[in-house]
């Protein structure tokens, strides 16, 4: 067999073995979002059987997004739920490998079990946090009445039912940002910090100017991963709030899941999770546009 | 060698990280006790912390349509894994092979089919199974789910084979071998453990979605975490059966987990990037 018989028959493999994969995604990934912006130009509703192919006024839906409040607050809530629960898990995070950063077995063995509830399916997650909030049957609340505290209903009042979704979400995702930084302290020389201990530094001096240097990278990378994933929080806000009360912890994820779902407006919640497909795609393509940057000025 | 201060597992230290780790897993664990807790025991002022625990929780659900959904949520996680890797093994080995130009390109467009929120798959999924008869089946679920995971395949697979050399290939081939050959009888045994990882993975991605399920299903193909949000419903919460049935939901994941633990972080930032 000639050389070119080979590389033809490899070619000819190797498209066999990729064809398959791409149908699939072309039919479940690429037809499905054509078909939602479709729908997003109708004022579908599953009651009303003519209007899935009514196109007489297409942007009708996009024209009434930016004066719909619920839509407005929704991006707003997100936003604040984003930011915080980002911060957070960052932060404690990096506050967590920073104490699990030493070389012993039992830490070793211990790591495993920090990520227990990064693991867990979301929705348990959402049913322990329930079980936290719940007044009844709280251990939080036995703890707060055993020392006589009064404890504001978390999850039904306007103050804290966004923090308490924070909270649950920082509980969740915080073992991913400890994890990452772990990774990238465990590259760091002990040289480097060894050096600068000879040299007289404090501790808070080796941490500020020796490691902080040396994981920013990665605080902004699980940062930036944390941030596009924060869209996902809906078993936590589905169970422990269901957007309330009013529209308090009301995400556009989860408006566009109650009109299409609750109130059967299948053409508005179209456009509504059209509008945040195209946020999610620029901010991820913003921030990994950043990131090559950063690359190249480095 | 002098370890560096800020590097030493003193017993401060040690027992700090102690510290932490109860109070981080302490919610877990208040769930997986009132599991074994009768309904007496659980409504209790204060909890009794020391207490005959009960499996009466775990028999109720066995002899409800809990063990149904469970069955659901295992032959949908399964049967979506099997075809991911399928159609996925295949296509990441040909991706780490192919060349030409647009590689990189590909293997972008292929993430990005899961940079999508759930919720935009579900409307059109929900239309179009309605449309045909899919909405409230297995089958149904399996197909969302094996998309899902398809890119994830893809993408933790090829690392693994970009570690085969090619030369060994080559060397099978210019004796005669076919391609097909090279591929099932040498590269796939090496990258036994890469599959193992990927497999896993997937299973607990279908495992744990609770969004498409709860969209797609009603009552035959419920899953496992539907169910056991079921459990909260207007005549008041059954805790014990919310606890123990969170419980049994989450006893797969963990077994699994500490099995893939060197590959759950490439995994799960896949996962994240694909939001």
């Amino acid at each position: 067999m000639s050389e070119s018989g080979i590389d033809g028959e490899r070619r000819r493999f190797i498209a066999f073995a990729l064809a398959p994969s791409l149908i699939v995604l072309f039919a479940v990934a690429v037809l499905p979002a054509i078909y939602l912006v479709v729908t997003s130009l109708t004022p579908f509703q599953l009651t009303n059987p003519g209007s899935a192919i009514d196109f007489s006024a297409p942007l009708r839906n996009y024209r009434l997004l930016p004066g719909d409040p619920r839509f407005v607050n929704s991006l707003i809530v997100q936003a604040k739920l984003s930011c915080w629960s980002v911060l957070f898990q960052v932060l404690l995070g990096m506050l967590l490998a920073l104490l699990l950063n030493v070389p012993s077995r039992f830490v070793e063995f211990a790591r495993t079990f920090f990520l227990i509830p990064m693991v867990l399916p979301p929705i348990v997650v959402a049913v322990i946090w329930k079980l936290i909030y719940t007044p009844d049957i709280s251990p939080l609340y036995y703890a707060a009445q055993a020392l006589h505290v009064t404890m504001p209903a978390l999850t039904s009042s306007v103050d804290f039912a966004l923090t308490s979704i924070v909270i649950a979400d920082t509980w969740e995702w915080l073992p991913f940002t400890f994890l990452m930084v772990l990774a990238a302290l465990q590259t760091i020389p002990d040289e480097y910090s060894e050096a600068a201990l000879v040299d007289g530094a404090s501790r808070l001096q080796i941490f500020w100017y020796v490691t902080l240097p040396f994981i920013t990278p990665i605080l902004v990378i699980s940062g930036m991963f944390r941030l596009i994933d924060s869209v996902k929080a809906f078993p936590l806000i589905f169970l422990l709030t269901s957007g309330g009360p009013g529209t308090v912890t009301e995400v556009t994820n989860y408006y566009a899941y109650l009109l299409a779902f609750d109130t059967n407006e299948i053409g508005y919640s179209s456009a509504v999770t059209v509008v945040m497909l195209l946020l999610v795609c620029g901010i991820s393509l913003g921030l990994v546009w950043m990131g090559r940057r950063r690359e190249a000025m480095a | 060698m002098n370890m560096p201060s800020s590097r030493r597992a003193t017993p401060g230290r040690l027992a700090a990280i102690s510290a932490t780790l109860l109070i981080l897993l302490s919610p877990f664990l208040w769930l997986l006790q009132m599991s074994f807790k009768s309904n007496d025991q659980i409504l209790q002022f204060p909890p009794p912390l020391i207490f005959t625990p009960t499996l009466e929780n775990y028999i109720s659900l066995w002899h409800s349509a809990f063990s149904a959904s469970f069955v659901n949520s295992l032959l949908s996680a399964s049967l979506s894994t099997s075809l991911a890797l399928l159609f996925g093994v295949p296509a990441a080995y040909a991706l780490s092979r192919w060349t030409g130009r647009g590689k990189h390109s590909l293997s972008f467009a292929i993430l990005v089919t899961r940079m999508a929120p759930p919720i935009a798959f579900t409307i059109p999924f929900f239309l179009f199974y309605r449309w045909i008869g899919l909405l409230d089946t297995i089958t149904g679920l399996v197909l969302v789910y094996t998309s899902f995971n398809l890119p994830l395949v893809i993408w933790m697979m090829q690392p693994f084979f970009d570690t085969i050399p090619v030369s060994l290939e080559e060397a099978a081939l210019v004796d005669g071998a076919r391609t097909r050959t090279v591929f099932t009888r040498i590269v796939l045994p090496m990258v036994t453990p890469g599959i193992a990882a990927t497999a896993i993975l997937c299973f607990l991605y279908a495992w744990n979605d609770f969004f498409f399920a709860l969209i797609l299903t009603r009552t035959n193909a419920r899953t496992a975490p539907v169910a056991v949000v079921n459990f909260m419903n207007y005549e008041g919460w059954e805790w014990g059966k919310i606890a123990a049935g969170g419980s049994l939901v989450m006893a797969p994941v963990l077994i699994f987990s500490l099995a893939v633990r060197r590959y759950l972080v490439s995994g799960l930032t896949a996962g994240a990037v694909k939001g």
